[in-house]
């Protein structure tokens, strides 16, 4: 099977999930989610493995942190994807962990170059231990920070470079921080490298309660909006189909309307390009 | 530009503390970082105490969660298991005194946030025992299934746990004022909750602390002499509370 589009897995939807009778559906989990000893956790991630392909998308390395990644963390990761052979392994390019705090959040930094090695490093010792790539996704951004030594583009593809990681293109992300530091979202994703983009993220948000449309929330918790599918069209006219994920996590709807959304992505992805721009 | 390890700790104090001037905090997105956090813990605590919650209600919760979270910030980034000393967080609060069974309720969904995360192990069942004789399980040592966990309350907080968590209808629930034990376990795989009764509770925590079978069947006997101890001893083992001994591995 090939992978085509995917949908965030939901427990609430395990039944249906496994009965989905898409082509090239898969799923991604979050792992954290299980990481546990045993139990029915571990045997709904079983069902639905031996259903679909999965996808492993991590919270908890804190990938932009000084420190290195907490190596019984990591052991626990790899634990999982030893067993569940997940066909693609993602983190965030955030920091998430401050001495013994861990804060359930992606955190931003300033893109120093003693950042970068840090997080090349970091990028390097996740590769190692699992014996695999993963795929870096850019964060959603909601203050300016002061001292960037890099644009965010340039610091991924630098990422790129140095590990050899890939890059998962969350769309609803640079729509979110394009809104709010003010850039312009088809110029970030012209800038990034093509052909290290092998797994995209669309998902909804929705504006701030008190600042309204100047601040926008990376929510997961709406349908995705036009503007994200028309970025995604145009992202898909110059690198081709990629496999592609709908991001749900509140307000869930019924599973069918998922799948509709799900559809949607599909349809784009089989949609012929006729200048597929590689670069 | 300060470090990497210098910017770090001090967003993460900004993001603990209440200053709203300043180039980082004062700008509008700087409460998405604030509020994230102990939003998303106590969104955990709702999800592994969820009697607690409608108990209380929302608003006492949330203020509750928030204050837990701020003295017990995550130290693991799966969150779980988040709020271990929830139970006795609750024990502590000036209010708890008009619900003096509110930590025991609580004590309960965390023995249920336990023993779904624990480790899958085969449970001893009936065919197991028909396959020993009389002499040979009077000497084995039986431990507790891994999702196993017991509790002996002093409140009738199962009794309540179990009229918000089962029947919606609790306005009439009047419990007897006594204590109850409480067995979780996972038999096939889905979580159950049972009452425990004294002389089972004793017989399982013999089993615990390594007395054999035989010898954790007489001192309940000596201590319950009313009790019946098989049927004490089939309680454990039809709800999966006990671990197949290894040296009765079927192959």
């Amino acid at each position: 099977m090939t992978p085509t589009a995917g949908l965030g897995f939901k427990p609430i939807f395990i039944d249906e999930a496994i009965a989905a009778p898409a082509a090239g559906l898969w799923f991604e989990i979050h792992p954290e989610n299980y990481m546990v000893d045993g139990g029915p956790r571990l045997a709904m991630l079983r069902a639905l493995r031996e259903a679909r392909p999965l996808s492993f998308h991590g919270v908890g390395l804190s990938l932009a942190g000084a420190a290195e990644p907490d190596r019984a963390h990591l052991a626990r990761l790899k634990r999982l994807v030893d067993e569940y052979r997940p066909m693609l392994v993602s983190e965030h390019l955030a920091w998430s962990r401050e001495g013994t705090t861990c804060f359930p959040d992606l955190l931003p930094f300033p893109r120093t170059l003693e950042a970068l090695l840090r997080i090349a490093r970091n990028i390097d010792i996740v590769q190692n231990a699992l014996g695999r790539q993963i795929l870096i996704e850019n964060p959603s951004l909601y203050v300016q920070l002061d001292g960037h030594d890099f644009a965010e583009t340039d610091f991924l593809r630098q990422l790129v470079r140095k590990t050899g990681c890939r890059l998962l293109v969350d769309v609803n992300n640079v729509a979110v921080s394009a809104n709010n530091l003010g850039f312009d979202p088809y110029r970030y994703l012209d800038a990034l490298p093509a052909d290290a983009i092998g797994e995209i993220h669309l998902a909804g948000h929705r504006p701030d309660p008190e600042h309204g449309d100047a601040l926008l929330i990376d929510s997961h918790d709406a349908p995705v909006s036009e503007q994200v599918w028309a970025l995604y069209d145009d992202l898909l006219d110059r690198i081709g189909p990629v496999p592609t994920l709908i991001e749900r996590d509140g307000n869930l709807p019924p599973f069918a309307e998922l799948m509709e959304e799900r559809e949607r992505a599909a349809a784009l992805m089989r949609t012929p390009r006729k200048q597929v721009r590689y670069a | 530009m300060p470090d990497l390890a210098t910017f770090q700790l001090a967003f993460a104090s900004a993001m603990g503390g209440s200053r709203t001037r300043g180039t980082l905090e004062g700008q509008p997105g700087f409460a998405v970082y604030r509020n994230t956090t102990p939003v998303a813990l106590a969104e955990t605590l709702r999800a592994n105490y969820p009697v607690v919650a409608e108990l209380i209600g929302d608003a006492l919760f949330a203020e509750t969660a928030f204050e837990y979270a701020r003295h017990h910030p995550a130290n693991d980034p799966v969150l779980l298991g988040y709020g271990p000393a929830f139970p006795a967080f609750l024990a502590e609060q000036e209010w708890i005194a008009d619900l003096p069974y509110l930590p025991d309720v609580a004590a309960i969904e965390r023995l249920r946030t336990e023993a779904h995360m624990a480790a899958d192990a085969p449970a001893l069942d009936f065919a197991d025992l028909a396959r020993l004789g009389t002499e040979h399980w009077q000497n084995l040592r039986l431990r507790p299934h891994p999702a196993a966990r017991i509790a002996w309350l002093s409140t009738p907080a199962l009794t309540i746990w179990r009229a918000h968590h089962e029947t919606p209808d609790f306005e009439t629930l009047a419990p007897d004022w006594r204590a109850e034990g409480v067995l979780v376990s996972r038999p096939a795989g889905v979580l159950q909750v049972l009452e425990l009764n004294a002389p089972a509770h004793r017989l399982i925590c013999g089993l615990r602390l390594g007395e054999t079978a035989g010898q954790a069947s007489a001192a309940t006997a000596s201590t319950y002499p009313e009790s019946d101890i098989a049927s004490a001893f089939a309680t454990l083992v039809n709800a999966g509370a006990l671990a197949r001994p290894q040296s009765l591995e079927r192959n």
